[in-house]
C-alpha cells in the first residue's frame, strides 16, 4: 500500500476517534475537514488531545509526546505525525 | 540519589511495547465509571482574579504581599468587573478563582463574578462570612492551631471564628497549609473540623521568590508531612478530601514543576493549546501580565508544591499516568480530589488506589 493512502486511512480513523471520544455533533468522519484547526475551529484542548492520543496509542502503538501537542493542530498533521513514526520504526 | 529520573521509553517511538493498552486500564467498570465522570469536567477553563488589595490580617509568607501585584490600583467599578467577566466568558473561561488579598471584604464584586460565571472558588481567610447567594466553593485557609495562627497570622481564635461562619455550609472546605512548624497540629485541627461537620484538604507551604523566613520545607518536614496526611486520611475519611497520590505529588523532594512540568503562562511560552493559551491572572486593577501569570504568582517555582498549582499541573498529565492500572487509578483519585475541592456539589467517590505510586519517571520520595 502507498504511504499516501495509508495516511488517508489514518486521517479517517482519527476523525472517527475524535467524533466518538469527544462526542462531536453534526460531523461524520467523511465530512470532518482534516485541515480544520482543532483548537480554534473545533474547540478541543490539551485534555481532549491527550484522550485521543491514548486511543491512538492503543491502535498504532505510537506515542504522541506531550511536547508535540501544540504542533498537532489539525487531523492531517496528527496523521502525518503517526505515519512518520510508523515509517521510521519500519525503516 | 534516590530522586533521579528513571529511564523512560524513548518518547515518540513507534511500536513502543505497551504493557497495558488504555482500553485495559478502563476495562474495570468502577474505573471506567470514574474516568467517564471526571472527563465530563474537562470543559473547565480557569483564570484567577485578585479582588482587592485589602486584607483584615497579615500572614507571614502571604503570596499577595510579595512582588508587584500588591501595588496595583484597585478597581471598584462594578460595571467594569461585570464587563471583564463577560469578556472572560466570551474568551472561553468557565471557572473563576477569586483571591487576593481578601475577597470577603468586597462581596459585591464577588457577586458580580458569580452572576456572570457561576462556577468557581474563592480563597478566603474565613473571618468574614461571604453571603450565601454567592454559590462558589469557598477555600478557608488554616495555618495551624489557634496559637500558631496567632503567631503567624496575627489573628486570635481563628478556627473558632472560621467554623462559626462556615459550620454546615456546603460551599466551604478548609485548606490546611502544612509548614515545617505545624505538622503535629494537623490532627487537632482535623479532629475539631470533623466534630463541626466540616471538610478539610491539604496544601503545602511553597516559598515565595526571595523568601528568607523559616517556613520553607526540608526533606525531613516533607516526609513527616506525607505521613501526617496519610494518617489523617485513614483516621478521618469523612472529613479529609485527599488521596494517596496527592500526598506523594505534593510532598516529594522535587517540586511540581520538576516532577510534571508546569504549563502556566509564567513557565510555558506556548500560546497554542491548554493553560498557556487560556489562563490569565488578573490584578485588582483588571490588568494582567503573561510573565507573571500562574495560580500562585511570585512563588519560587523550584519550591512550588501548592495545591492550586497541582490541580492543573498534575491533572493535565493524563497521558503520562495511563501506563499501568495503579498509576492510572492514582491519577483518577487525584483528579477526583481536585474536582471535589474546586467544584461545588461534585460527587466525589472513594479513592480507587490504596497504594503509594511514584510520579511517572521518578522515585517515590
Ligand atoms: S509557581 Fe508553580 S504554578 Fe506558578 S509558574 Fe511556578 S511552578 Fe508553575
Amino acid at each position: 500500500m502507498q504511504a499516501g493512502s495509508n495516511t488517508d486511512n489514518i486521517t479517517l480513523r482519527i476523525a472517527e476517534i475524535m467524533i466518538d471520544e469527544l462526542k462531536l455533533e453534526d460531523v461524520t468522519p467523511e465530512t470532518f475537514d482534516p485541515d480544520m484547526d482543532l483548537v480554534d475551529e473545533v474547540g478541543i484542548d490539551s485534555m481532549d488531545l491527550a484522550t485521543v492520543a491514548l486511543v491512538l496509542r492503543d491502535e498504532y502503538a505510537v506515542r504522541i509526546d506531550e511536547d508535540d501537542y501544540p504542533k498537532l493542530t489539525t487531523i492531517r498533521l496528527i496523521a502525518t505525525y503517526i505515519q512518520d513514526k510508523l515509517d521510521s520504526a519500519a525503516a | 540519589m534516590s530522586h533521579q529520573r528513571v529511564e523512560q521509553p524513548a518518547s515518540g517511538s513507534a511500536s513502543e511495547p505497551l504493557q497495558y493498552k488504555f482500553a485495559d486500564l478502563i476495562a474495570d467498570p468502577v474505573v471506567r465509571d470514574r474516568w467517564e465522570q471526571v472527563r465530563r469536567y474537562f470543559f473547565l477553563r480557569e483564570s484567577t482574579y485578585d479582588m482587592t488589595r485589602r486584607c483584615n490580617i497579615r500572614c507571614n509568607g502571604c503570596y499577595y504581599y510579595e512582588g508587584e501585584k500588591q501595588h496595583a490600583v484597585e478597581n471598584s467599578d462594578l460595571e467594569q468587573w461585570r464587563r471583564l467577566m463577560q469578556a472572560e466568558k466570551a474568551r472561553g473561561i468557565t471557572f473563576v478563582v477569586l483571591a487576593g488579598a481578601e475577597p470577603s471584604l468586597v462581596p459585591e464584586r464577588c457577586q458580580v463574578c458569580f452572576d456572570e460565571i457561576p462556577l468557581g472558588a474563592i480563597a478566603t481567610n474565613g473571618l468574614k462570612r461571604i453571603p450565601g447567594e454567592i454559590g462558589y466553593r469557598l477555600h478557608i485557609s488554616v495555618w495551624g492551631d489557634d496559637e500558631t495562627s496567632y503567631r503567624t497570622r496575627g489573628a486570635k481564635e481563628m478556627l473558632v471564628r472560621q467554623t462559626d461562619n462556615y459550620r454546615s455550609d456546603p460551599r466551604a472546605i478548609f485548606v490546611y497549609t502544612f509548614t515545617p512548624d505545624n505538622i503535629d497540629q494537623a490532627e487537632t485541627v482535623t479532629r475539631l473540623l470533623a466534630r463541626e461537620g466540616c471538610q478539610v484538604t491539604f496544601n503545602m507551604f511553597s516559598a515565595p521568590v526571595g523568601y528568607t523566613g523559616d517556613l520553607r520545607h526540608t526533606p525531613n518536614s516533607l516526609s513527616r508531612t506525607r505521613q501526617a496526611m496519610l494518617d489523617l486520611m485513614v483516621r478521618y475519611p469523612q472529613t479529609v478530601v485527599y488521596s494517596r497520590y496527592n500526598a506523594v505529588a505534593h510532598t516529594h523532594r522535587l517540586g511540581l514543576h520538576d516532577l510534571y512540568g508546569c504549563s502556566y503562562p509564567r513557565r510555558n511560552p506556548s500560546t497554542d493549546v491548554g493553560l498557556g493559551r487560556s489562563f490569565r491572572q488578573y490584578r485588582t486593577d483588571l490588568g494582567w501580565d503573561r510573565e507573571a501569570a500562574c495560580c500562585v504568582p511570585d512563588t519560587d517555582c523550584s519550591d512550588c508544591r501548592h495545591y492550586a498549582a497541582g490541580s492543573a499541573v498534575v491533572t493535565a498529565r493524563l497521558f503520562r499516568h495511563a501506563t499501568d492500572p495503579d498509576t492510572f487509578r492514582s491519577w483518577l483519585d487525584y483528579v477526583d480530589t481536585y474536582l471535589a475541592v474546586w467544584v461545588r456539589d461534585y460527587p466525589r467517590g472513594a479513592n480507587l488506589s490504596q497504594n503509594l505510586v511514584s510520579p511517572p519517571g521518578f522515585d517515590l520520595i
